[in-house]
């Protein structure tokens, strides 16, 4: 495998140029209700990114991807009323506290594996449920804390993203951030040592490769991505309420990674759309957006017992096929 | 035999005026009798419905008032084209929905809102699109505590000082533990009030907050137990309610507390839902005339459901309010040029300028006013869950606290007080 660190792959390509197209045309021509659902959706692209890329890449299931966007967003939104700093500079701070976050979670689960960790990464983002519930976001008040009663000033988006339009664009590129830093582990240092221990941690540990090192630092970047995706929905929406970060979200959110395809960037983008775009598109012809779920279901069976590397893997499947076929006829 | 005679006579006029009522026809805008044809106004309404609670029944008797009006002349021979959306207590769905019909609709007010989440989500929004929401069914302090946001109905923290008022003066009750949901601006904010005005009075209150997500109401019902309270406040929606009360049940607590409740559990189905354990136990605020009142807005408003809602249309204050804020704001667009109809500055400052509509179901005028607050309800009823029923055991009062001297130094400005 290539693993030339600036080669641009085909998918690659694809992948920038879908950027370039959600970034220059799709804000111009989304109304203000698809801008919303759009950012909502880019954000959570950049989530499941992340609990994506520790399934394919290690075999770990992580179930509480949302609640740490939750951490992010705590952080993103204390940070916002306690000092002055720009977006970008609270974003960042989010990102690295929740990579912490994820390093601390991470050192007593990684003693698990399958199934067991899922179940210790479930109880932790029960845990934290709880703690959002009781103690709820920031809203400008004082103390550690910061909540009051009633609504503190307007939560500040970065001041090249003050409209609608522009922050879906800003969060597209924030999204197109996440992929790269994946991509560029995936052919460093990383990436081939996280391949050994997917294939057995034994032989890593063997091979002179340091598995709980590899192991936590995956984690970690997990918990960048989902605390800069939590900032920038507390972007979006200027506060954010515990009823979004249950511990059942982060459970639907893996799932659909995996239905979406673990393997592939094209995965988390199709995850991100079922979950945040498919029930508004559904309500919209009609049909109660409660079918997502069923859709969810429906699309999970699917996954599990004919298409493990989930509809992405599907689409590359017949892309590949149709390149073959295209090479046999030239030839 | 004569007074037999005259006896007769006045059960059958009687009989025949309580038919009459029965069968009222609805009473709706222009009256006219004849359907509105011309080009849609076009109003917003959100509602959520979600676990824990359905708060559509406001939007839902909003629309069955619009559906009135446009079957009797519409606004001026214009229809009103009524559009609702569901926030599902979730604040992503509460900013989509409002950027449905705030930003890319050309909604000129809305009305009906019923909401826990989207007042907060959308407060900015309605004042940078400079747009009035005529709520009925607000629970957050936003929702009387912003500039563009007006509703019928009073929220907790006016409806839980009015049932811990009556508490104290009639039921000598002196420690409140008022058990509200964990939301800031919700539970923390009107619980808050209700401690505030214990403490003015010399006495006590504590708040016991639970989580919406995962009510747990035998904790919550230990924790009001373990700080001593001699009164129950259940602030919380009727679900959560009914549970507190089967919970209190079982473990036979009834007479070891006075037992008081806003608004939201007067409901006609909870007598017969909390059973007899409860008869004459349970006092609840009412924001809204109690439904057994017979004015003229009462009875239209039930003849309006019952002609153009659904059957499963909730009757309840919510109902009510619903029903007020659509009749006001279409009050206030016929009193309008036809001509700005559809502009939403016109309609925004035609909806400032009311002052001084009376209706039999608030027991003080609605007015909005141009103020950053807006809660022009706070006075209301005291019932009791009687003989399955609920009877009212006192009639209008106002509430007394603090909270509202701004409020009513704007009404002394408006001239209505």
């Amino acid at each position: 495998m290539d693993r030339s660190l600036f080669r641009i792959t085909r998918s690659g390509w694809a992948g920038l140029a879908l950027a370039a197209f959600a970034i220059v045309i799709l804000p111009s021509i989304s109304s203000r209700f698809w801008l919303s659902v759009f950012t909502s959706a880019g954000c959570f692209t950049i989530a499941i990114a992340g609990v994506a890329f520790m399934y394919a890449r290690l075999g770990m299931v992580s179930l509480t991807q949302v609640g740490l966007m939750g951490v992010g967003g705590w952080v993103a939104l204390r940070l916002n009323y306690a000092f002055d700093f720009p977006f970008e500079v609270n974003m960042a701070l989010a990102a690295l506290t929740t990579m912490v976050f994820g390093w601390i979670l991470a050192l007593p689960a990684l003693r698990m594996r399958g199934l067991y960790l899922a179940l210790v990464t479930l109880m932790a983002a029960g845990g934290l449920e709880i703690i959002f519930a009781t103690f709820q976001f920031p809203n400008g008040g004082d103390g550690f804390w910061g909540v009051q009663t009633g609504s503190g000033e307007a939560f500040r988006r970065p001041w090249i993203a003050q409209s609608p339009e522009a922050y879906l664009r800003y969060v597209i590129a924030c999204a197109v951030l996440g992929f790269l830093l994946i991509e560029l582990h995936r052919r460093l240092q990383p990436g081939r040592a996280w391949a050994l221990i997917r294939r057995s941690e034994a032989a890593a540990m063997a091979a002179g490769v340091n598995v709980t090192l590899y192991k936590t630092w995956a984690f970690g970047i997990a918990g960048l991505l989902g605390g800069g995706a939590g900032a920038l929905l507390a972007g979006s929406l200027g506060l954010l309420d515990d009823g979004t970060f249950r511990a059942s979200e982060s459970v639907l959110v893996f799932a659909l990674a995996v239905v979406g395809g673990a393997r592939y960037w094209q995965g988390a983008v199709v995850a991100a759309l079922l979950y945040k775009v498919l029930p508004p598109l559904l309500n919209n012809w009609g049909v109660d957006a409660d079918l997502a779920y069923i859709i969810f279901g429906a699309g999970l069976l699917h996954a599990v017992i004919t298409a493990p590397d989930g509809i992405a893997g599907q689409i590359m499947g017949a892309v590949k096929g149709l390149s073959r076929r295209k090479e046999r006829a030239d030839a | 035999m004569r007074y037999g005679k005259t006896l007769g006579v006045a059960t059958a006029l009687v009989t025949l005026t309580m038919a009459g009522q029965a069968m009222a026809e609805a009473s709706c805008g222009m009256n006219t009798g004849e359907a509105a044809t011309g080009d849609p106004i076009i109003v917003g309404g959100i509602y959520g419905d979600a676990a824990p609670g359905d708060w559509s029944s406001s939007t839902d008797s909003a629309a069955a008032y619009f559906a009135c009006v446009n079957a009797n002349g519409g606004i001026n021979g214009r229809p009103i084209d009524y559009r609702v959306e569901n926030d599902q207590w979730n604040p992503e769905s509460a900013a989509q929905a409002a950027a449905l019909l705030v930003n890319d609709t050309p909604t000129v007010a809305m009305v009906g809102n019923g909401s826990f989440i989207e007042m907060a989500v959308n407060a900015n929004t309605y004042e940078e699109a400079g747009i009035m929401v005529m709520a009925s069914a607000c629970a957050i302090s936003e929702c009387f505590e912003t500039p563009n946001i007006v509703s019928t109905n009073q929220g907790p923290l006016p409806s839980n000082l009015g049932a811990a008022q009556y508490a104290v003066e009639e039921l000598g009750a002196t420690h409140t533990a008022c058990i509200g949901l964990n939301i800031p601006n919700n539970g923390i904010w009107s619980c808050g009030a209700v401690n505030d005005f214990m403490e003015s009075r010399g006495l006590q209150g504590t708040s016991v907050l639970i989580n919406p997500g995962a009510p747990d109401v035998n904790s919550a019902l230990l924790e009001a137990m373990a700080s001593g309270a001699d009164t129950i406040l259940i602030n919380q929606p009727a679900g959560i309610a009914l549970a507190i009360l089967s919970a209190a049940e079982e473990q036979d607590l009834r007479d070891q507390f006075i037992w008081i409740a806003p608004t939201p559990l007067y409901d006609l189905s909870v007598p017969e839902a909390v059973g007899d354990y409860w008869d004459g136990h349970v006092y609840v605020n009412a924001e809204l005339a109690p439904l057994n009142l017979e004015g003229p807005d009462a009875q239209n408003w039930v003849a309006v459901l019952d002609e153009y809602g659904n059957d499963d249309d909730p009757r309840d204050t919510f109902g009510q309010a619903g029903y007020l804020s659509a009749r006001f704001f279409v009050d206030a667009m016929l009193e309008m040029d036809p001509a700005q109809l559809d502009d939403r500055a016109a309609v925004s400052d035609a909806i400032r300028g009311i002052s001084g509509y009376t209706s039999d179901l608030m027991c003080g005028p609605y007015y909005v006013g141009d103020a950053d607050f807006h809660m022009p309800n706070h006075a209301g009823y005291m019932v009791q869950i009687t003989g399955g029923s609920f009877e009212i055991v006192r009639e209008c009062y106002e509430y007394d606290s603090p909270y509202f001297e701004p409020h009513r130094a704007l009404e002394a400005e408006l001239g209505l007080n």
